[in-house]
C-alpha cells in the first residue's frame, strides 16, 4: 500500500509541477499586476504547437528512441503549406500538405532506417540537416529572400483559443485512444521495454516504428498548420525553437526517456505548459532568453536525474 | 579440515515494499566448506547472498565477516575485500569487449601515459579466462557476441580474477552445460581444498547433494533447517523446502507414448550455420517431443527456428502445410516460444504482469482486433494468474519483482493464456523450484491430453525421460539417436548418442 502510494506520487509529480507553477504565474503576475487573462492567452499560444508535437512524439519516445528533425519538420512543412495556399488560396488544401508534408518527413526517417537497419534517431540527425538546408532554399526561392509570407487575413479566423485547444485536444484524445485502448499502443510500450522480447512475441519493430513516426508526422503537421494560424509569416527562425522545447517538455512531463511501459501521453502536455509557465514566470523576473534557457537546461538534467533514480530503486533484486 | 567460521549472518530482515524477502534470517559459513542455499523460488536465497555480497543492504540485522562486522558499500568493495558473486541473470555488460568486463571498473591500472593500454588489458583478461578453462573466449570480442554460457565464464573469470575467499554461485549452473557447470565443480572444490568458502544456490537437488557439504533450506524468507552431508535426505529436504510432502506425480507416470497420426509442425532438410545440417523433424498432435544434447549440439537454434525466429538458410519449417515466415506468422498458426534465456527474450522486466501477459494475447481480446477495453484484458490475464498460480501483489506489479519461477509462470501466462496449440519450450524449467516445476510438468502432461503439441528443448535428460512421449538426441546439428518412452530408454544410453 505504502510502495503503491510512493508509486502514484512519484507518477503524479509532474503534475502536481504544473500546479506550482501555474500558481506561482498568477501570485507574481497579480504582485506585478499584468493582465492575467492575457498572460494566459499567450502561455496558451506559447505551448500549444509544442504540445501538439510532443504529443506525437511521444510515440517515438516510447520505443526508447529519438526524433531530432521534429522542430525542423515543422519548419518545412508549415513552408511547403503556406507555399501551397499562396499558389492556390485554399486553406484545406494548406491544412493537408502540412499534414503531408511532415508525415512524409517521418515516413522518410522511419523507412530509412528500416532499410539500412539504423537506429532510426541517426536517420533523424542526417533528415535535420536536410530540412534547415529545405527551409533556407525554399524561403529564398520562394519568398522575398527572407520570408513567405501567408495573407494573414487567410488565418485570422482561426487564430483564436477555443480553435488552437480544439486541435490539441482531438488529437491528444485521438493519441490517448491508439496509446492505451488500442494494440498498437500497447505494443509499442512493450517494444520500448525490451525489443528483443517483443519481436518473439510476434511484434514488429520495423512495422511499429514506422507506425510511430506516422503519428508523431500527424502531430507536426498540425504543429505547422498552428505555428502559421499564430504567425502567418515564415520566415529561418520559424519553428527554430520547437524540436528543443518538444525534447524538454516530454521529460519535464514525466516521461521516461527509456521509454517503455511507463510511457504516458499527458507527459507531453503537462511539460509543454509547465515548460512555458516557467518562460512566463521568468520574464516576469526580467530574465532574458540565454538565462532562461540555460535554467530548463538545468532543469531537463535534474528531471532526468530524478527520474533515473527513481527507476534504478524499482528495480530490486528478488 | 577447519571448521572457522568465515561469514556469520545474524537476525538479518529485509522487505521489498510489503513484501518480506528475509525475516530475521541467521547462517553461518565455515571454511573449507561448499555450503548450498535451497528452497522454493521468492525464498530469500538470492536476497541473503545479495546482502553478503555487497548488492543491496539489509533493513536490520548484522553480518560478521572473518570476525569483524561486515556492511559492504557495494558488489566491488565486497569483491575486494574477498567475497565474490555469480549471480542467476546475465552479469556482463553486452556493449563492451570481454577483457573491459573482465577489469570493469578497474581500467585505470592499464593507464599509461594517460592512455589505457588496450592491449595489456587483453593480454590479462585472457590469462583470467585461460586460469578457469574457458580459453576458448577470446578477451578481445564483444561481449554481446557471445552465447549466455561463454558470458556466464566471462563473469566467473572476473570473479575469479580477484581470487575471492567466498564465492557466491547463485543458481548459476543450470544455464550451463556440462563442460561449464564442470568447470564451476572444479572452482568450488579447489576453493574448498584452499580453506576458502563457497555458497551454492541450485534448484537441482541432485547437483546440490554431489556438491555441498551442509545445506540450508529457506522458505518464505526465514531458514528452515540446516543439514549436514551425512543428513542429506532427498524427501527431508523437499518437505523442508515446500512445507509440505509434494503431491502427485512429480514427472509423468505412464509410459504410455501414443499420440495422433496428425504432423502438426515439420522440419524439411533445415540447414543453419554448423548449428543445423539437413535437418528433419515431425511434430505430431497431443505429442510431448523432447530434443536434448550438448549446449551447442543445435538445440537452441532449433527452437527459434520452429519459431520463425530465425531463418534456416535452406529447408523449411511447416505448419498446416505452409511455411513459417516470421514470428507473427507462428504465432497466427498457433505457436508460442519460451526462450531459454528468459529475462532477455520471453519478458520486459519493467513492465507489469499484465503487459506481459497480455501483450502475447492482444488480438485474441481486443474486440474485433482493434479495441482493448480494459475490463476484457483484467479478465484475461487475472484467469492466467489464477490459473498458474502466480504470487504476485496484484496484476499491475512489475515482472522485475517476481521471484525466477514465478517470472517463468508469467512468460507461460502468455502463451497459453492466446490458446497456443503448439509449444516450443527451450528449458523451460530452468531457474526454478521444485514446487513450480511439477505444476509445469503437470500443465504439459494436461495439454498434451488436451490434443496440444509440444516441443521440450532440455539439457535436463531426467526432464526429457520423465515428460516425452519421443526423445531426439542431436549433436553437431544433427539428430544422432531417437528414443520411445514405451522403451523405457536409460540416461547412459541417451548420453551415448549426445558425446
Amino acid at each position: 500500500m505504502k510502495t503503491n502510494a510512493k508509486k502514484s506520487i512519484m507518477n503524479l509529480a509532474p503534475v502536481f509541477g504544473l500546479i506550482v507553477l501555474v500558481a506561482a504565474f498568477l501570485i507574481v503576475g497579480h504582485m506585478k499586476g499584468i493582465n492575467i487573462s492575457y498572460g494566459l492567452k499567450s502561455v496558451i499560444n506559447q505551448s500549444v504547437v509544442v504540445a501538439v508535437v510532443a504529443t506525437g512524439a511521444v510515440f517515438i519516445y516510447t520505443l526508447g528512441s529519438f526524433d531530432i528533425s521534429l522542430g525542423a519538420s515543422v519548419a518545412v512543412s508549415a513552408i511547403l503549406g503556406g507555399m501551397v495556399y499562396i499558389k492556390t488560396g485554399n486553406l484545406l488544401l494548406m491544412f493537408a500538405t502540412c499534414i503531408g508534408v511532415a508525415v512524409l518527413v517521418a515516413l522518410t526517417n522511419s523507412v530509412l532506417a528500416s532499410i539500412f537497419n539504423l537506429p532510426v534517431f541517426v536517420t533523424t540527425i542526417a533528415m535535420l540537416s536536410v530540412l534547415n538546408a529545405m527551409v533556407l532554399l525554399l524561403i529564398g526561392i520562394n519568398g522575398t529572400g527572407s520570408e513567405i509570407s501567408v495573407p494573414s487575413d487567410a488565418v485570422a479566423h482561426l487564430d483564436n483559443i477555443p480553435f488552437k485547444v480544439a486541435v490539441l485536444a482531438l488529437y491528444i484524445l485521438a493519441c490517448v485512444f491508439i496509446f492505451n485502448f488500442t494494440p498498437i499502443g500497447r505494443k509499442e510500450k512493450f517494444l520500448g521495454g525490451n525489443p528483443l522480447c517483443a519481436q518473439l512475441t510476434g511484434i514488429s519493430i520495423k512495422k511499429y516504428s514506422i507506425i510511430a513516426f506516422i503519428i508523431s508526422g500527424i502531430g507536426v503537421g498540425l504543429g505547422a498548420f498552428l505555428s502559421i494560424v499564430y504567425a502567418p509569416t515564415l520566415t529561418r527562425s520559424t519553428a527554430s525553437s520547437v524540436g528543443m522545447d518538444v525534447i524538454i517538455a516530454i521529460v519535464f512531463g514525466g516521461m521516461p526517456v527509456s521509454g517503455g511501459a511507463r510511457s504516458k501521453i499527458y507527459a507531453a502536455l503537462i511539460g509543454a505548459f509547465s515548460m512555458t509557465f516557467l518562460s512566463q514566470i521568468m520574464t516576469l523576473f526580467n530574465l532574458n532568453s540565454g538565462i532562461g534557457q540555460i535554467v530548463k537546461a538545468a532543469i531537463f538534467i535534474l528531471v532526468v536525474f530524478i527520474a533515473a533514480s527513481n527507476h534504478r530503486q524499482k528495480e530490486l533484486p528478488r | 579440515m577447519s571448521k572457522e567460521v568465515i561469514i556469520e549472518v545474524k537476525e538479518v530482515s529485509k522487505r521489498f515494499g510489503s513484501t518480506v524477502a528475509l525475516n530475521r534470517v541467521n547462517i553461518v559459513i565455515r571454511r573449507g566448506e561448499i555450503h548450498g542455499l535451497i528452497g522454493e523460488n521468492g525464498s530469500g536465497k538470492s536476497t541473503v547472498t545479495s546482502i553478503i555480497a555487497g548488492m543491496q543492504d539489509a533493513d536490520n540485522g548484522e553480518m560478521f565477516y572473518k570476525g569483524e562486522a561486515w556492511k559492504p558499500e557495494n558488489m566491488i568493495y565486497a569483491l575486494d575485500k574477498g567475497i565474490g558473486m555469480i549471480v542467476q541473470e546475465s552479469g556482463t555488460v553486452p556493449g563492451i569487449s570481454v577483457a573491459e568486463n573482465i577489469f570493469l571498473g578497474e581500467s585505470e591500472q592499464f593507464r599509461r601515459a594517460g592512455i589505457v593500454s588496450r592491449r595489456q588489458m587483453v593480454k590479462e583478461a585472457q590469462k583470467a579466462l585461460d586460469s578457469i578453462g574457458a580459453g576458448h573466449i577470446s578477451a578481445a570480442m564483444p561481449t554481446g557476441a557471445l552465447d549466455f554460457q561463454n558470458r556466464k565464464l566471462v563473469e566467473i573469470a572476473r570473479v575469479m580474477r580477484k581470487n575471492p575467499e567466498v564465492l557466491v554461485v547463485d543458481e548459476t549452473t543450470t544455464a550451463l552445460s556440462q563442460m561449464g557447470r564442470d568447470i564451476i565443480y572444479g572452482i568450488c572444490k579447489k576453493m574448498k581444498e584452499e580453506n576458502k568458502a563457497v555458497i551454492f544456490i541450485s534448484h537441482d537437488l541432485d547437483e546440490i547433494m554431489n556438491e555441498c557439504d551442509a545445506l540450508t533450506v529457506l522458505r518464505d524468507g526465514k531458514i528452515i533447517v540446516t543439514f549436514n552431508k551425512d543428513e542429506f535426505d532427498e524427501n527431508k529436504i523437499k518437505t523442508s523446502m515446500i512445507g509440505r510432502e509434494l503431491e502427485g506425480d512429480y514427472y509423468r507416470s505412464d509410459y504410455d507414448d501414443t499420440y495422433g497420426k496428425e504432423v502438426v509442425l515439420e522440419v524439411k532438410n533445415a540447414q543453419y550455420q554448423d548449428k543445423l545440417k539437413d535437418f528433419n523433424l515431425k511434430l505430431h498432435k497431443g505429442e510431448i517431443l523432447g530434443v536434448g544434447g550438448l549446449s551447442h549440439c543445435g538445440m537452441h537454434t532449433l527452437g527459434k527456428i520452429l519459431f520463425g525466429a530465425t531463418k534456416p538458410e535452406s529447408g523449411e519449417v511447416l505448419v498446416e502445410g505452409r511455411s513459417i515466415k516470421n514470428e507473427a506468422d507462428a504465432m497466427k498458426h498457433g505457436i508460442g516460444y519460451v526462450s531459454k534465456d528468459r529475462d532477455y527474450e520471453s519478458l520486459c522486466l519493467n513492465a507489469s504482469i499484465e503487459d506481459n501477459i497480455s501483450a502475447g494475447g492482444l488480438d485474441k481480446f481486443a474486440a474485433k482486433g482493434f479495441f482493448i477495453a480494459p475490463g476484457s484484458e483484467k479478465k484475461y490475464v487475472e484467469k492466467q494468474i489464477n490459473d498458474l498460480s502466480i504470487k504476485c501483489q496484484d496484476r499491475k506489479q512489475y515482472v522485475s519483482a517476481l521471484s525466477g519461477g514465478n517470472k517463468q509462470k508469467v512468460v507461460f501466462g502468455k502463451w497459453i493464456g492466446r490458446g497456443s496449440e503448439i509449444l516450443v519450450l527451450d528449458c523451460p524449467t530452468r531457474g526454478v523450484d521444485i514446487g513450480v516445476k511439477q505444476a509445469m510438468y503437470q500443465l504439459m502432461f494436461k495439454m498434451k491430453q488436451e490434443g496440444k503439441s509440444i516441443v521440450i528443448i532440455s539439457e535436463e535428460m531426467a526432464e526429457l525421460i520423465g515428460m516425452a512421449d519421443r526423445i531426439l538426441i542431436m549433436k553437431d546439428g544433427k539428430s544422432t539417436g531417437e528414443f520411445m518412452r514405451s522403451d523405457r530408454p536409460k540416461e547412459s544410453d541417451i548420453i551415448h548418442c549426445m558425446i
